[in-house]
């Protein structure tokens, strides 16, 4: 037999069609075209049981209730809890909707950390919990055993709950009157209420009954107070045809929102309040019951008004017409409930103490304190009763000292922490800070003049941080003790924002430690433990869990269930026992308030002839310039005229723009007095002319690739001002110039 | 004649000689033997090439336990409160019986000391596992149209062991999508789990709408995702 | 008949949105909340708006006046879900070339299969609303970040279009529970899309269309025997005058929000707009 080519090909023709006649040809096309669908590395999230918990949201002041989505052990959606006192609608921010990737991303501390090799180079080496404890507490053991326990001093974000008070506690019994919290307008609105109203609490802000809501610039669609409820309370406005007056010198979005939109310019607000005071007064609009009997310093209220803020006068130069100072102020003092509001921005600065009282006198003048619409003063928190902190001799003698910061003495009899004043001080003499605590704290990226802070950083020789993220601040730390993030930690959470009825929050576990973190409570009373002696004594509780259970007492098992404690809806405190001056009555003037009325607005640093333009931050929710840095999430809500790329714009209007030469998407250098940066132009209508407009969130330096390096920190521009009045931070912003790049 | 005087001859670079019939009968002997030996192949060496074998960790007799329960197969296949059906048990609905040995198996042996004791998912190989496009309500089917379980998963819940898995090497499937047979022919409603068999089931029930506008039959989102 | 019974009793379901521009903040909560309901891919560099994959989006308009008579209105865009000048016919659906995207005339809601997909984004070509993204590359979890991946929604892979359902996987899950409890129904609170769920301002209200009972229907009041066009003096739809009959609806007070829902000459009132007819 012989083989040809052609047996070949009989054998492959026969071979192809005895294949067509099997299933191979097709099946084998079924099979790849379902494998090029389906590609390995695509994952496959696992199904399960699907449960719900309810928690508290840490991320902003506002502490929105939350309801965590979970299959099996995996948490995978955040969403707003529905129905509770203050979220009715269950809405949530865009920070809250996204903590999860906070939770699981990238930016997260794997377990505890000692610094390796120089300062802010993030060279680390993993250590023990063991190690890292014993490792603060001989430190601290060595300061006191100098005799300066008034050398430890600790920064927080905030003053009330359980956690910051276990460190304010620590520092008590270790020796040391130098516990900070970061600033905000509760500073302000703190000291407003104890010169008025004598009254040691916070302001609620009956925001959701009020039908006239006239705002200096706060940023009430944009994240002040707790955003779903102040947005709640603004659509609920516009449903009863309400009206929100934005006084603001920028077309934010709340401006955009406004009925009126009166565009000031910044620093003139506290001249406008009183203006519109006049008008008030003038054309006797204001509430003559109140007035005549729960206030006192009326008469010289009405002089100091009459003789310095008359509408004409003022609006010369706050950029204001009078008759629409007029026209705004009639409207305000005959609604039905008309609310006056301060606090600039998100409300992450004190700002100034004389605006914040012209603002709390126009609410005085329309009679609405302590009634529903309107202000209340709500007293603080004062559910943790514990036993009295042990104080050895040297601890004693630590406490006599003076704070370094000189709040609550007699130069800032009503300031609760000056945190710029800390630094300044580290700055100044170094070794009055030998060790410091951060604690749920960014101070090196959002404090304003954040190139001083990080210098004084570098002064003080111990710095302890108990960031759960790699910050800016945990960057410049000696040693980092990472938290749980909120969503794998028991904590109690005070609100104080945006709600008239006190409401204790529960931030609950919704998944087990994902890494080898520990709750800062139980770092502090094992630190505390470790020391041994009367700090060791000052902490009698096993562990943090404990310590709050017994601080909840009866209320655990409801507030664990439901996510929170609520106080009962109440009628606001009465009138006639309500105000704790001397006098029992409303404080309007005084020598005191008179003299923080005389003092000029702080002005932004800087030349004008070197610096023809004025930089002013604004605030957007779609960032965040707090502790915990904005998501992967967020960023993509970021429009291309704010980030593009690598780099960050400044709004300017066209007018501004042309005369400085810049067209749209231009890259200019920004200078101010203490730095500069480069950024790109945006052209907006929105923005006054003179005035460059720069968002607060951008720019960090440390927290992983999607967020550090892009744009600029407006705190590395920025410096403080401090209130003459109050010795808080009141910088609006600052002198600045452009150059083409 | 050998293959080498085949060679021979051609080395010797002859042309071809003028007798090309030669093959003739040949021609058709080898295309039948092509067509036996792709036969061959399609039939025989393919599906054992395309499927892939893995055991189960270790066997479990539905029989048995059918046997001991009240509620037929909801009783460890069950449906939560939100519809959503658990699929196959979890280690805490088996260790309700099984936190002790309660037979001599060795196979609940293996259960008990390398999974209970150890509190260890059973790493179970489903077979009737739909790729992740595919949402297939269980609760549209068993409460909503009252089907039971057997017109898709066939007579599983009398079985006295487990089968050997099999998955496809090419989509990784388990091969009870595409059934048992290559062919792709069934005789049984259980036999294959392809979206035809979806279709196929939904027409003969009158449970088509004509929702889909690209179809004409059920839109995709309805068992899509 | 195939069909089954309740087609003839009462019309099939419409799921539309109405989105009150005038309470819209701007905050991009619905953004956010979309992307972590959808599994939605995200990339260290999301400036590029146009491989940033947003179901949800945002958009800024602006009167174009000088300071101080600027005005900023926000307007959030969703898949628009068309129904066109017949019902199906969608600028998406009717391009597709693998049945990849469908539309249900049960809900109405236009779906996307990205299995089905093969990435030829005619699709993407064809809408008038830039509501459909592609997947240049495969999307990337950093480690660990996967396990947010919610099971509900298949993750995408490269080559393939995505785009805004309706939360549709919220409709099977409730429609499981409604079979669970011995009701064929979902009713409206049942079945909510993240985006509406997770709005701070309430702006947008979604719901079926077709049922009076419904608040988006009674705020949307669309006319059935008019493309659906809107019977409210305050809503408008996205480019209505091309015919695409979508399905969600836009509210505003002022006129140069509404204006700036279509393209108008200067002198013409949207108001008194009306779509084409139907030929045929």
């Amino acid at each position: 037999m012989k083989l040809s080519r052609r047996c070949f090909l009989s054998l492959s023709i026969g071979g192809t069609v005895g294949t067509a006649l099997t299933p191979l040809p097709w099946k084998l096309t079924d099979d790849m075209s379902i494998w090029s669908q389906n590609w390995p590395w695509t994952p496959v999230p696992p199904d399960g049981a699907y449960t719900y918990i309810n928690s508290t949201c840490t991320l902003c002041p506002g502490h929105c209730g939350i309801r965590v989505r979970k299959v099996d052990d995996r948490a995978v959606k955040i969403e707003g809890q529905e129905g509770t006192p203050l979220n009715q609608g269950g809405g949530l921010c865009p920070l809250g909707l996204s903590g999860l990737q906070l939770l699981y991303g990238p930016r997260r501390i794997q377990g505890p950390l000692k610094r390796d090799g120089e300062r802010g180079k993030g060279q680390w080496k993993p250590i023990s919990w063991q190690q890292a404890i014993d490792e603060v507490s001989r430190k601290l053991a060595d300061i006191r055993s100098q005799g300066k326990p008034q050398s430890l001093a600790c920064l927080t974000d905030s003053d009330t709950g359980t956690v910051p008070q276990l460190f304010k506690r620590f520092l008590n019994a270790y020796g040391s009157p130098n516990f900070f919290r970061m600033p905000s307008v509760e500073d302000a609105y703190e000291s407003v209420l104890s010169l008025t109203q004598g009254v040691d609490g916070f302001a609620g802000l009956d925001l959701y009954n009020a039908d006239f809501i006239l705002s200096f610039g706060s940023a009430l669609l944009d994240g002040y107070g707790a955003p779903p409820r102040v947005m709640q309370a603004i659509s609920r406005l516009k449903e009863q045809n309400g009206t929100l007056v934005q006084v603001e010198h920028r077309l934010s979005n709340t401006a955009a929102k406004a009925n009126v939109w009166l565009a000031a310019k910044p620093g003139t607000e506290a001249d406008l309040a009183l203006s519109m005071a006049y008008v008030i007064i003038a054309q006797q609009k204001y509430d003559t019951d109140f007035i005549g009997t729960h206030t006192e310093g009326f008469e010289a209220f009405v002089r100091m008004v009459q003789e310095r803020f008359d509408p004409q006068k003022v609006a010369a130069y706050c950029g204001v017409e009078a008759d629409v100072i007029v026209r705004t102020a009639l409207a305000f003092a005959t609604a039905q409930k008309p609310l006056a509001v301060y606090g600039k921005g998100k409300g992450q600065t004190a700002g100034s103490l004389r605006e914040a009282l012209a603002v709390h006198a126009l609410n005085a003048l329309v009679g609405n304190i302590n009634r529903v619409g309107g202000v209340q003063a709500i007293p603080a928190y004062d559910y943790l009763q514990w036993p009295a902190v042990m104080t050895d001799e040297t601890a004693a003698a630590g406490l006599q000292t003076q704070r370094l910061d000189r709040a609550r003495s007699p130069e800032f009899p009503h300031a609760q922490a000056i945190v710029h004043r800390l630094f300044e001080t580290v700055n100044a003499s170094p070794g009055e800070v030998q060790a410091l605590f951060v604690a749920e704290a960014n101070p090196c990226y959002s404090l304003p003049g954040s190139a001083n802070v990080q210098e004084a950083f570098d002064k003080i020789p111990y710095v302890v941080s108990f960031s759960s993220y790699m910050d800016e601040t945990a960057m410049q730390a000696d040693l980092i003790l990472p938290n749980h993030v909120y969503l794998e930690r028991y904590e109690d959470v005070p609100v104080r924002s945006g709600t008239t009825r006190p409401m204790i929050g529960l931030c609950q576990p919704v998944v087990a430690p994902q890494l080898n973190t520990r709750h800062v409570g139980d770092s502090v009373i094992l630190i505390a433990k470790a020391l041994k002696g009367a700090v060791a004594e000052s902490f009698p509780w096993a562990d943090y869990e404990s310590c709050l259970q017994e601080a909840l007492g009866d209320q655990w098992d409801a507030i664990s269930d439901q996510g929170f404690w609520a106080a009962a809806e109440s009628a606001p405190a009465s009138l006639d026992n309500g105000f704790g001056t001397p006098s029992g009555k409303f404080t309007l003037m005084d020598e005191t308030i008179g003299a923080v009325y005389q003092v000029g607005e702080p002005s932004a640093a800087g030349d004008a002839s070197e610096y023809p333009l004025l930089l002013m931050p604004y605030d957007s929710i779609r960032l965040t310039s707090r502790y915990v840095g904005g998501t992967p999430f967020m960023l993509k809500t970021v429009a291309d005229t704010v980030l593009k790329g690598q780099d960050g714009f400044v709004d300017l209007n066209p007018e501004t723009a042309a005369h400085i030469g810049l067209g749209e998407g231009q890259a200019v250098r920004l200078s101010t007095p203490v730095g500069e940066a480069r950024v790109r132009v945006h052209l907006d209508d929105g923005v006054m002319p003179g005035i460059v407009s720069i968002p607060r969130g951008l720019g960090h330096t440390a927290q992983g690739p999607f967020l550090a390096g892009k744009g600029v920190n407006v705190n590395r521009l920025i410096a403080p001002v401090e209130d003459p009045a109050s010795g808080l931070d009141a910088a609006l912003g600052i002198r600045a110039k452009l150059t083409k790049a | 004649m050998s293959s080498n005087d085949t060679l021979q001859a051609h080395s010797d670079s002859h042309p071809p000689s003028p007798d090309s019939k030669g093959g003739g009968p040949y021609i058709l002997l080898f295309f039948f033997i092509g067509v036996a030996l792709s036969l061959v192949v399609g039939w025989g060496v393919f599906p054992k090439l395309l499927y892939s074998q893995k055991n189960q960790p270790f066997d479990f007799n539905h029989k048995n336990h059918l046997e001991m329960v009240d509620n037929g197969c909801q009783s460890c296949h069950f449906f939560r409160a939100d519809g959503s059906f658990s699929g196959s048990p979890r280690l805490a609905q088996c260790v309700e019986c099984h936190e002790e040995m309660q037979g001599q198996s060795e196979d609940e042996a293996i259960f008990v000391e390398e999974y209970v004791s150890k509190g260890q998912e059973v790493p179970w190989l489903v077979y009737a596992r739909q790729p992740d496009c595919v949402f297939f309500s269980h609760s549209a089917h068993v409460n909503g149209a009252k089907m039971d379980c057997i017109t898709c998963h066939g007579h599983i819940g009398t079985s006295e062991s487990l089968k050997t898995y099999e998955f496809n090497r090419i989509t990784g499937y388990s091969r009870d999508i595409w059934g048992r047979s290559i062919s792709g022919l069934k005789s049984n409603s259980w036999d294959r789990m392809k979206m035809d068999d979806c279709a196929e089931c939904h027409a003969k029930y009158d449970a088509v709408h004509d929702s889909s506008v690209q179809t004409k039959r059920d839109a995709c989102f309805v068992c899509h995702k | 008949m195939k069909q089954t019974q309740t087609h003839n009793q009462k019309p099939p379901q419409r799921y539309g949105m109405a989105i009150d521009l005038d309470k819209c903040t701007g905050c991009g909560a619905c953004m956010v909340a979309c992307s972590a309901e959808n599994n939605v891919p995200f990339k260290e560099d999301e400036t590029n708006k146009l491989l940033s994959i947003t179901w949800m989006k945002v958009f800024r308009i602006t009167n174009g006046r000088e300071f101080p008579h600027a005005e900023v209105c926000y307007l959030p865009r969703p898949c628009q879900h068309c129904a066109g000048q017949h019902e199906g016919h969608s600028p998406c659906v009717s391009v597709c070339p693998a049945t990849a995207t469908d539309y249900s005339a049960q809900t109405g809601i236009v779906s996307q299969i990205y299995t089905r997909c093969f990435g030829c984004r005619y699709c993407m070509g064809a809408c008038p609303y830039h509501a459909r993204y592609f997947n240049w590359w495969d999307p990337v979890w950093p480690v660990g970040m996967e396990k947010s991946l919610s099971p509900n929604v298949s993750p995408r892979m490269r080559g393939v279009v995505e785009k805004c359902s309706f939360c549709f996987h919220r409709y099977q899950l409730a429609r499981d529970k409604a079979y669970a409890e011995d009701k064929r129904e979902v009713g409206e609170a049942e079945y909510q899309t993240a985006c509406a769920q997770a709005c701070p301002a309430g702006a947008i209200v979604f719901g079926d269309l077709n049922n009076p009972e419904h608040a988006v229907s009674r705020i949307a009041q669309p006319d059935r025997h008019d493309h659906y066009k809107s019977q409210n003096p305050r809503a408008f739809r996205l480019l209505e005058r091309l015919g695409t009959n979508t399905k969600v609806y836009y509210l505003s007070d002022r006129e140069w929000v509404r204006k700036a829902g279509d393209n108008y000459l200067a002198d013409e009132n949207p108001s008194a707009s009306t779509p084409p007819k139907e030929h045929a």
